[in-house]
């Protein structure tokens, strides 16, 4: 590569891992008073506290990792069937309209019109309101995606396996799962970063009593705790980091 | 021997198929000519179990078809597309149906070997896919098909979306075929010149019903064919050309 660009990607990169290094710097801190230009105490206080057992912030960063499995998880496995029972009902397009319907409001718009059902059915300010609350969102945008996949030539392959002696789970395993894992990936890392990066809907309703690193995140920010803050956005960015890293490895390498 | 008994087939109010009625015997391709929207699609797909039939009776060697599943009636459908299985090689491919039925290795190498061979696909066993022609997917497919040795092979317009000249070598490829593997299947096309040069047997398909022909005569003298009105076109284009002044005069 000539050096020319060579020099653009590395300020382009630079540029993307700015942000991070920021934070990363900021959660070693311990003050930084004017006018010094440089942090005046430097700390490991934060990151210890963060292992220990009983400190708060990785009760929070449990919950969020645990509440953003389980909506991927479902949102994909549910999303894969009902992607495919759509794909073949004659009112296709109207359930496609109905997965958008979501994302024309914004979440908090969402959660205010759906908190009256959660409040009356027991669902305000607990984890599994919390949990429904985000697949309501994270479910139609797998079924979204499934959308495109399940193409008319998909399910034609599915058929012609059929017709070649296949048994129905025959022609589910070694025809439409082999295709789909692809896409299978794609959805559960995306519907695991909806989940992850979920403020509006998570703070309505979970009341606060459901604290994820989101909310943990402008919580401190509005504490103006911002070494606390940068902590928690450090963790916050770790597992899209990691998911970009397994995304590039396993999913964009075997399709090109 | 199939035979097709009143098949009918409506979706809704809609009538697609009306007392489809008509036998194959083995060893024979039966034609289908017939327009887009005439039910030829749907009643393959009726007979391959992939749809359901509205009323009527499939029968196999006297065995009622109708309710059983598509892989139980061994009966292979050959779609337009040739929907090869992108995550497999050529070999894989042609192996498909031999694999489901758990057939062991020496078998499948022995059966696939053979079969890529006699589709002139022998070099390119272990090439993926989307490094084929056309044609060569075509051919794949049909390879797919028939190293299972299905009963009965329904063809869907299978080279519609080839090229002329890739068409006319696939013709001559299925028949080749057809002598060597004996092969009971039912043809369907909107083009006339390949349901005469498939068929041992010929129907036209028209508003859900079927009409079969004792011979080519019949076929060809038959308005609703419409191949008289293209023996017509031809005869003239000749008469141009014989009208066609040359070179030398």
């Amino acid at each position: 590569m000539k050096k020319g660009p060579r020099f653009f990607i590395a300020i382009i990169g630079l540029g993307i891992a700015f942000p991070f290094l920021t934070l990363l710097l900021f959660s070693f801190m311990k003050g930084w008073f004017f006018p010094s230009i440089s942090p005046t105490t430097w700390t490991l206080d934060y990151w210890i506290q963060l292992f220990q057992v009983e400190g708060e912030l990785l009760q929070t960063s449990l919950t969020s990792i645990l509440i953003s499995i389980f909506v991927a998880f479902v949102s994909t496995l549910l999303g894969f069937f009902l992607g495919k029972w759509m794909a073949t009902h004659p009112w296709r397009k109207w359930w496609l309209l109905l997965a958008y319907f979501p994302f024309v409001l914004s979440p908090v718009i969402l959660a205010a019109g759906i908190q009256f059902f959660f409040i009356k059915f027991g669902l305000s300010g607990n984890f599994l309101g919390v949990l429904i609350a985000q697949l309501l969102i994270a479910l139609p945008y797998a079924i979204i995606i499934y959308n495109g996949f399940w193409s008319p030539s998909m399910l034609d392959r599915e058929k012609l396996a059929r017709t070649l002696g296949g048994t129905a789970w025959q022609a589910f395993w070694r025809v439409s799962i082999p295709l789909s894992s692809g896409v299978i990936l794609v959805v559960f890392f995306q519907t695991f970063l909806i989940s992850w990066f979920e403020y509006g809907l998570t703070r309505l309703i979970g009341l606060g009593k459901v604290k994820t690193l989101t909310i943990q995140v402008f919580q401190f920010v509005t504490e103006t705790n911002i070494f606390l803050a940068a902590l928690s956005g450090v963790l916050l960015v770790v597992p899209p980091l990691i998911l970009l890293w397994v995304n590039k490895r396993f999913v964009i390498n075997q399709w090109i | 021997m199939l035979e097709v008994k009143n098949i009918e087939k409506s979706f809704e109010k809609e009538s697609v198929l009306e007392q489809v009625n008509f036998q194959l015997e083995e060893n024979q391709v039966l034609s289908v000519l017939g327009r887009s929207g005439s039910g030829k699609t749907t009643l393959l797909k009726i007979i391959a179990g992939l749809e359901r039939e509205s009323g009527g009776e499939i029968i196999w060697k006297g065995q009622t078809l109708n309710d059983l599943p598509p892989n139980a009636r061994k009966i292979v459908y050959l779609y337009q597309e040739a929907l090869l299985f992108p995550h497999l090689n050529v070999f894989e491919n042609v192996a498909f149906g031999l694999r489901l039925k758990h057939e062991n290795e020496k078998v499948v190498k022995e059966k696939v070997g053979a079969m890529l061979e006699a589709l002139g696909l022998g070099e390119h066993e272990n090439k993926m896919t989307h490094q084929l022609s056309g044609g060569q997917k075509q051919r794949v497919s049909f390879g797919r098909a028939l190293v299972i040795s299905p009963p009965v092979l329904l063809l869907d317009e299978p080279f519609g979306a080839l090229d002329g000249e890739t068409r006319k070598q696939m013709q001559d490829l299925f028949f080749k075929m057809k002598e060597q593997f004996n092969m009971t299947a039912l043809f369907v096309t909107h083009d006339i010149k390949e349901a005469i040069i498939i068929g041992d047997k010929l129907g036209h398909m028209q508003n859900g019903r079927i009409k079969l022909y004792e011979d080519l005569a019949q076929f060809l003298l038959d308005p609703a064919t419409e191949a008289q009105r293209e023996l017509k076109f031809w005869e003239g284009v000749k008469a141009d050309l014989d009208n066609y002044p040359s070179k030398d005069s």
